[in-house]
């Protein structure tokens, strides 16, 4: 270990400074550019690992915020269906307004809101079907728990038209994809409509409202409804517009956005204007269950199960955004990785180099050394060298990280939700069964995934200049490490190399 | 003073051990101009780095105004050859992306020295060596073999050594520039009492010193000089 300062304090001329550090700057950046097409190959490589890593760092920290807003908003929210019902099949009884007030008292629950789902059919059609005696009801069943939700008639049409599946499953009246496949006449799907008792669907998330107002008191009887923008669409409705539901008229008080095809196909009534249109005044589809932090989910939840009795309801926490999320923390973790490897390729180019030099320079190294240069100004001299490297591919690398990291988090998110989605539907089965569109009815299982979906493509990745600054600062970190080791390598280098080949 | 006592080297080669340096001592007093002529492959340059502290001696001892050089820590070494050596190589050994003036002051960087300062010194003694003034700023891959030696003398001028080793220093100038480089190296000596050892084999050179050493086969003999005058500096 050379313990030199550097000065020879006490020599006649001799002046001590600290400014030979900035020859030393001065010689390194010369150093970097010597053979100016290595330089700009070495840099072009550097820049990719480093336009990588930076752009996987974005990716992280978009994901990771979006994971952040999900749990602090959704990820809270617990279900409770009656017991014994799967998808569309089971029995069991229905949930009733006294189970709503028992939840309602479990520790850490900070909110509860009941649903009650109904099937609107086009009173028309349903009229046409009775006239040639096609049983109106026939085919998909809906409803939570296998419940039969009340089927009502109304002047609305379907936005979803039937296609193969719609009229396959309405036709077969069962409960598979194994039904009928003979040809029936064309039908039209059903409507969904919701009462609910607070402004959110049936996952508990807050409607998106693109038009108009909500329904005010979703606690009292209203002749107000939320119309699904696609809905809203194909009947010619707009805010203000009537409809009716049993020719009992609604007003359109406003427009809600789900995100997909089924979820706009929908109509929202307050919860007792639901009871009241089915005849159940006191019975509940689902119930949505808010806790008032993440940490106490896994124990309410086992509370509220003990509560309301394990034959009586079965309460989820959110599978399927929990799936959502879950996704998306993979997408943090490989994000993370890729970054993690990227910084690291980064620095092995450098390091990598960094030795390659210290190899062709041996003899300069030895002149240095036997013209008085210490082990330590020759070793900063290379580390510097690599950290002008690191400098100008940083650069490069950032320009390529802010074109580019949009793109990768977008694609690395659309690859886990496709596998997610494939995943989600194959875990819930009966696709047969669902009423059209693909997708359950609201308050069974299905409803949920499409706004997870939603959720998952709607995470956007933005270059901020803080997270470029953090990731390059990574990268000069990395990049003093990979030039460290080939630094030291100089420090062996005897002064004799100076003679060979002489 | 230098003195150097029973210096061996000696290098293994396959089952074979050669002593380039074999059991060498001699004493030069400050100032004295000397050199030593040999065969190639006689053991000069190996002496020469022996008592440069670029390597280290086998056994014996190098001593330089009363300091041994054997077992000095590496960092102390480095401090030696940048305070009291001054290095001419046959290759002149030059950083090659570095301008003439950059060169000159590299050993002044090591030392501590101002960048105005070094700067200065540093064209004084490319004037010095007589290397053209707009060959000052000029890379050194950009000059010509002659112009080279004179930056690398320049260089071994920089920290004002009390010992300068020169390998070959006048090999590849003309015998005019040659000349005055002999001359500067003469007054280096009588006017600044710098110890100078020069390796060459130029005959002409060798009658300029003070003292003559012949290397053969390791060993080292000193020789009767017949002086031949030392051209005036210009």
């Amino acid at each position: 270990m050379d313990r030199e300062c550097g000065s020879d304090a006490g020599l006649p001329g001799r002046h001590l400074n600290h400014r030979s550090n900035v020859s030393v700057l001065a010689r390194s950046v010369g150093n970097a550019f010597r053979n100016k097409v290595r330089t700009a190959a070495v840099v072009a490589v550097l820049a990719v690992a480093i336009g990588l890593a930076l752009a996987m760092l974005v990716a992280n920290q978009a994901v990771g915020a979006k994971v952040q807003e999900l749990n602090a908003s959704v990820g809270t929210v617990l279900t409770v269906n009656p017991a014994g019902g799967q998808g569309f099949e089971g029995g069991g009884e229905p949930l009733s307004t006294e189970q709503a007030a028992t939840a309602a008292s479990v520790p850490n629950v900070s909110a509860v809101v009941g649903t009650s789902s109904l099937r609107l059919r086009n009173a028309t059609e349903a009229a046409a079907q009775a006239a040639s005696g096609t049983p109106a009801g026939a085919g998909g069943q809906g409803g939570p728990g296998g419940q039969a939700a009340a089927t009502l008639t109304t002047s609305l049409t379907a936005a979803v038209d039937a296609g193969t599946l719609g009229n396959r499953n309405q036709a077969s009246g069962t409960t598979g994809s194994t039904g009928t496949t003979a040809t029936q006449p064309a039908r039209s799907l059903p409507i969904t409509a919701t009462g609910i008792g607070a402004e959110v669907d049936t996952t508990g998330k807050a409607l998106t409202i693109t038009e108009g107002t909500g329904l005010g008191d979703y606690t009292a009887e209203s002749t107000n409804a939320l119309l699904g923008t696609t809905l809203a669409e194909k009947n010619n409705l707009s805010v203000g517009s009537s409809f009716t539901i049993n020719d009992q008229a609604y007003t359109v008080a406003g427009l809600f956005d789900a995100g997909t095809a089924f979820g706009n196909n929908a109509v929202y009534v307050t919860l007792p204007t639901a009871q009241t249109l089915a005849g159940l005044p006191d019975e509940l589809s689902s119930m949505i269950v808010t806790v008032n932090s993440l940490e106490n989910v896994d124990s309410t939840k086992t509370a509220l199960q003990d509560a309301l009795g394990a034959d009586k309801a079965d309460v989820t926490q959110g599978q399927n955004l929990e799936t959502a999320v879950s996704s998306l923390g993979s997408v943090k973790n490989i994000s993370f990785t890729a970054f993690i490897a990227a910084l690291g390729t980064a620095g092995l180019i450098i390091l990598l180099i960094m030795v390659m030099l210290v190899r062709e320079r041996r003899r300069e190294i030895g002149v240095l050394k036997a013209i008085g240069a210490p082990n330590r100004t020759i070793g900063l001299q290379f580390v510097l060298e690599a950290l002008v490297l690191a400098a100008l591919g940083s650069a490069v690398g950032a320009v390529i990280a802010a074109f580019a990291s949009s793109g990768i988090a977008s694609a690395l998110i659309s690859t886990n939700s496709t596998s997610t989605t494939a995943a989600g539907t194959a875990g819930r089965g009966m696709p047969g069964a669902m009423p059209g569109g693909g997708a359950g009815f609201p308050g069974g299982q299905g409803g949920p995934f499409g706004g997870a979906s939603q959720l998952l493509t709607s995470v956007t990745a933005s270059a901020s200049p803080g997270i470029i600054a953090a990731g390059i600062a990574a990268v000069f970190g990395v990049a003093i490490i990979g030039a460290l080791v080939p630094a030291l390598l100089t420090a062996r280098i005897r002064p004799i190399e100076v003679l060979r080949g002489e | 003073m230098i003195e150097v006592k029973n210096l061996v080297r000696t290098f293994n080669s396959g089952d074979r051990t050669i002593k380039p340096v074999n059991d060498v001592s001699f004493v030069l007093g400050q100032g004295t101009l000397a050199s030593i002529v040999g065969k190639s492959g006689s053991g000069k340059s190996t002496l020469l780095s022996l008592l440069g502290a670029l390597d280290k001696p086998t056994s014996g001892d190098v001593v330089v105004n009363g300091v041994s050089l054997a077992g000095m820590p590496d960092a102390k070494l480095t401090q030696y050859r940048r305070r009291d050596i001054g290095f001419v190589f046959q290759q002149f050994n030059l950083i090659p992306n570095l301008s003439a003036v950059d060169n000159v002051m590299l050993p002044m960087e090591f030392a501590g020295i101002r960048k105005a300062a070094r700067k200065q010194r540093a064209k004084d003694l490319l004037e010095q060596v007589q290397l053209a003034a707009d060959k000052h700023d000029r890379r050194i891959n950009r000059l010509s073999g002659g112009e080279q030696q004179r930056v690398a003398i320049a260089r071994a001028l920089a920290n004002e050594p009390k010992l300068i080793l020169a390998d070959e220093p006048t090999g590849n100038l003309d015998e005019q520039t040659g000349d005055h480089i002999i001359s500067l190296l003469s007054a280096l000596s009588q006017d600044h009492n710098t110890t100078i050892l020069v390796v060459t084999h130029d005959r002409a050179l060798a009658n300029k010193t003070d003292r003559r050493f012949r290397l053969q086969q390791g060993k080292l003999t000193e020789e009767q000089v017949h002086r031949a005058a030392v051209p005036a500096t210009a």
